[in-house]
Formats: C-alpha cells, sequence, structure tokens
C-alpha cells in the first residue's frame, strides 16, 4: 500500500532547542492517522513541516513519495487541505465571498459551495458577513474552505479545539464522511477522545519524540492490567483478573444471581499517555 | 515558475471586495489625501516646494498605507497563512495585492491633481516619476505591514514614514541643520518635488536625470528591501 506521508529519522531545531528529535512514522492512503500530544510537544511543528512552512533539520520527509519541499507547488499544493485552530477568514466577507476566492484560487467551480456549505449544516448562512458568526460556525467555514477542492490529504491541526461538544460532533461526523470518501487525514490533537473516536493509528508525542504508535485497541490491550471489574446487585464493585480463578469467581456470582454487569478494564489513550510519560494530555 | 492571472485576479477581486466594506481603510487612506489636496488648492502660496505637496501626499498615504493596511490585516487575521497554503505563489499574493495599491494610489493621484488645481509639466516624465513613486510606497508599505503585528501597529511603525516623506523639506527649514538638510534633499519625495519645479520651468531631461536616478535607485532598494522581508516575514509564526 502506498504511503501518503512517510518521516524518517526526522530531526527539527531552533538553534538550540530540539523541538523534534529522530521522528519516524508513515500514514497509509485512506486512514485517519493521530499524532497525539500535550502542548508544546512538538505536533503543530510537525504539522508545520508536512505542509512545508517549515524546513526540517535533518532526516527525510516525503509527501505523496516525493521529497516535501515538492510541496510548494501549486499543483501539489491543490492535493492537500490544511485546517488549523487559527485558520483564518475575512471578517467582513460573507462566507460565500471567502469561499468563492479559494474557488477561485483552487480552480474549484463555485457550485460546490452549497455542496459543501450543505454538508455543514451552513447554507443558510453562506450570505451572513463572517465577524456575524460564532466560533463554533466559523470553524465549520475554515473546514469547509479546506474541503473544497476535495484533498487527497487532509492536515488538522487542534481542529475542534474550544468547540462545543455538539459543533465538535459535527465536525467529526464531516470528517468521517470525507474519510470514507477516500481522503487520507493527518490529525494532530491533544484531545484523546478525538483521536480515540476518530483515529485508525495513533502515535504519541513526547518532547519531541515519538514514544508510542499503534492502533487505539492495541494500546488498550498492551497498556491494560487484564482485569475485569464486577458490580453486583449489593451496589458493590470488585475487580478480578482474567485467569482460572477469576472466571470461578465469575461463574460463581452469576450462579448466585448477585451479578449484575461486568466491565473491562482498558485504560484510555489519556491514562497509556500517563503510563508512558509520566504526564497527563492537557 | 507557474503564474495564474485567474489567482491574481481573484485575490484583488477579494482586496476590492474587502476595501469598499472597510469604512476605515477608505477614510484614511483615500478621503484624507483628497481632503489635503482640497485645502492646498486654496493656499495663495508661491512656495515651489507646495508644488508636489497634492502628489506627495497621495503617493506616501494612499500608497504606502493601503498596501501596509492589507498586509497586516492579512498578517493579524492569520489569512495571509492561508494564502500562502494555497495554490497561490507568493509572487501571486504580492502582485495581487500590490497592483490593487498601485491602482487605488493612481486614482488618487488623478484626484488630487484634479482636486489641487495643478498643473502638470511634461506628462510624460511626470508618469515615469509617478510610477517610480508608486513602486517605492507600495514597497515600504510592504514593509510596514509586514513588520508591524496588527493594523493599529501600521500607524506606529508607519508615522515616521508619513512625516519624513511627506514634511521632510518643512522639518529641514526649521532646524536649518546641514547634515539633516542633505539627508532629506535625497528624499524620493523631495526629488519628485525638485523634478517636478524643474519640468515647471520648461526643463527637460538633462534638468531632471539625476532626480530621475536618485528616485530608480530609492525604487529598486525598496523593492528589494521589501522582497527580503516578504520572504522572511509572511509567516506569522
Amino acid at each position: 500500500m502506498r504511503h501518503e506521508i512517510e518521516v524518517r529519522q526526522m530531526v527539527k531545531t531552533f538553534g538550540k532547542k530540539t523541538a523534534l528529535s529522530g521522528v519516524n512514522f508513515h500514514v497509509r492512503r485512506g486512514e485517519i492517522f493521530g499524532f497525539l500530544g500535550p502542548s508544546g510537544s512538538g505536533k503543530t511543528t510537525m504539522v508545520k513541516i508536512l505542509t512545508s512552512q517549515l524546513l526540517h533539520t535533518a532526516g527525510s520527509v516525503q509527501v505523496f513519495g516525493t521529497d516535501v519541499s515538492k510541496l510548494r507547488d501549486p499543483s501539489q499544493l491543490k492535493r492537500i487541505g490544511i485546517l488549523t485552530d487559527n485558520s483564518g477568514l475575512y471578517d467582513r466577507l460573507t462566507v460565500y465571498e471567502n469561499l468563492e476566492l479559494f474557488c477561485r484560487l483552487y480552480d474549484v467551480d463555485v457550485k460546490r459551495i452549497d455542496e459543501v456549505l450543505e454538508e455543514v449544516n451552513l447554507i443558510q448562512d453562506k450570505k451572513t458577513a463572517v465577524r456575524k458568526l460564532s466560533k463554533g460556525m466559523k470553524q465549520r467555514v475554515t473546514l469547509v474552505r479546506a474541503l473544497l477542492h476535495k484533498p487527497e490529504l487532509l492536515f488538522l491541526d487542534e481542529p475542534t479545539s474550544a468547540l462545543d461538544p455538539t459543533n465538535k460532533k459535527q465536525i467529526h461526523e464531516s470528517l468521517r464522511k470525507l474519510n470514507e470518501s477516500g481522503t487520507t487525514i493527518f490529525l494532530s490533537t491533544h484531545d484523546m477522545q478525538e483521536a480515540e473516536s476518530l483515529c485508525q493509528r495513533l502515535a504519541f508525542l513526547d518532547h519531541g519524540k515519538i514514544v508510542e504508535l499503534d492502533n487505539p485497541h492495541n494500546l488498550r490491550v498492551k497498556y491494560g492490567d487484564s482485569t475485569i471489574s464486577l458490580v453486583l446487585r449489593n451496589g458493590s464493585r470488585i475487580q478480578i483478573k482474567q485467569d482460572e480463578a477469576g472466571a470461578q469467581t465469575v461463574a460463581q456470582y452469576i450462579a448466585k444471581g448477585e451479578l449484575m454487569s461486568i466491565h473491562s478494564n482498558e485504560p484510555t489513550l489519556g491514562e497509556i499517555f500517563i503510563q508512558l510519560t509520566g504526564r497527563s494530555l492537557q | 515558475m507557474t503564474f495564474s492571472v485567474q489567482r491574481v485576479s481573484a485575490i484583488i477581486v477579494k482586496d476590492v471586495k474587502d476595501l469598499f466594506k472597510n469604512s476605515y481603510m477608505i477614510l484614511i487612506t483615500i478621503l484624507l489625501p483628497l481632503g489635503m489636496a482640497a485645502l492646498l488648492s486654496d493656499s495663495d502660496s508661491d512656495d515651489a516646494s507646495l508644488l508636489g505637496m497634492p502628489i506627495n501626499l497621495a503617493l506616501v498615504i494612499t500608497g504606502a498605507f493601503v498596501q501596509a493596511t492589507m498586509m497586516a490585516e492579512e498578517k493579524e487575521k492569520n489569512t495571509l497563512r492561508a494564502l500562502l497554503l494555497s495554490p497561490a505563489t507568493r509572487m501571486e499574493i504580492i502582485l495581487g495585492k500590490s497592483l490593487l495599491s498601485s491602482l487605488i494610489t493612481i486614482l488618487v493621484v488623478i484626484g488630487s491633481i484634479f482636486i489641487s488645481k495643478m498643473h502638470v509639466p511634461g506628462l510624460f516624465y511626470f508618469t515615469i516619476m509617478v510610477v517610480l513613486s508608486i513602486v517605492i510606497f507600495v514597497s515600504l508599505g510592504t514593509i510596514i505591514g509586514l513588520i508591524s503585528r496588527t493594523v493599529m501597529e501600521t500607524s506606529i511603525v508607519g508615522l515616521p514614514v508619513l512625516v519624513i516623506f511627506t514634511y521632510g523639506s518643512l522639518i529641514s527649514t526649521t532646524l536649518d541643520n546641514p547634515v539633516f538638510s542633505t539627508i532629506i534633499s535625497y528624499l524620493p519625495t523631495e526629488s519628485f518635488s525638485a523634478a517636478l519645479i524643474g519640468l515647471e520651468q520648461n526643463g527637460g531631461f538633462t534638468e531632471i536625470k539625476w532626480h530621475l536616478l536618485n528616485m530608480l535607485l530609492w525604487a529598486i532598494g525598496s523593492l528589494a528591501i521589501a522582497v527580503i522581508v516578504y520572504g522572511k516575514r509572511r509567516f506569522d509564526n
């Protein structure tokens, strides 16, 4: 399978400060790949390098099978979309006028604007000046802008930060639909729930280094403690090991009719991150 | 390197729409020089240095500040980053913005000439001087816009430019300092006024060549600095 992104032994330094060190990963075509880490871990620097806004200091970075520097070519830029939490819009212009500009820059038919605005439930606001929109609505407009040209590869840097749960859910649904239609997504976030609900594979980033990389299920199994929790009819909760003795205990509670529910004790991504780094994602 | 007229025109159309919705820009950078031209039209002064004042005001205020405000706002609102990450090349973006600033400046210069009832001597050389001045002040506007963090900051950063370039000769007369006067005499606005006086006195290329050369050097220098600053400051990291 072709890799849309391939990063090998990548290093980025700012003067004497190392922002990213020995970074290795690849993103497969058609997957949602998450880059999870707390603020200051190097996520935004990574997105800037992958979108050719910053040059890496050492190592190799390839996007679409060629060196990332080729991304500066307009024909290559048409293949990617970028959404960050500070993507700007022209406040005085309407939603339509903002998107019209980018249709012309990407050589896309302006009819596409209505189509994408419908998808994110913003069609009724297309003639509204952007300054009159809420933060959530503005973020959806920037998402629309990133999707107008149907990019093959979409970079998202904290796409739902500071959004309320309803707006977040709406954006997540749009991203899933987009991914189903074939777009590869690189998601950089510190929101573990977002990463868990969207990503097929995840890399944990801490102090500029990838400390773990796998799919969410494998990570939970790997860092789980192989126990289950039983909730009994009297309200008490007990934790038992998943072994022969544990199986007998469960059977006894079932036989006595005392068992109400059984729960697996898989750790959350946030808990795994703490196990790995000793600090939280926030 | 690819170049797309469609992308340049898209940026110009967007900026025109934005400009008409921006009362600050219209009031300060377009109506102010026209108002000053109206004031100067009522002046009975015979001072030859005042001859080029309406044009210099239009060039400095409109040429430099329309561009500075547009660049600073793109940076402040993070829209320059969005443009730079689109297929529009750096050249297309800066060209789109500069062409609009230049067009507005030309219109304000023409308006100022009519309002101030100024007689334009030697149209051919006058046109060359205006074109050189537009290159100089749009480049200076680009530099001011890129080094300012906000639109408001362009006023502070650009104030020395406004004062020195527009009122340099008046300050020079007041201070009566030979070193300062020599420095001021090399300003493009001073060359513009001096060349205008030369043309007014039926002078030709021989009389104004050193002023034209000075303006040409300013145009090349300011354009080069603007290109360097744009290369370094375009991403508002």
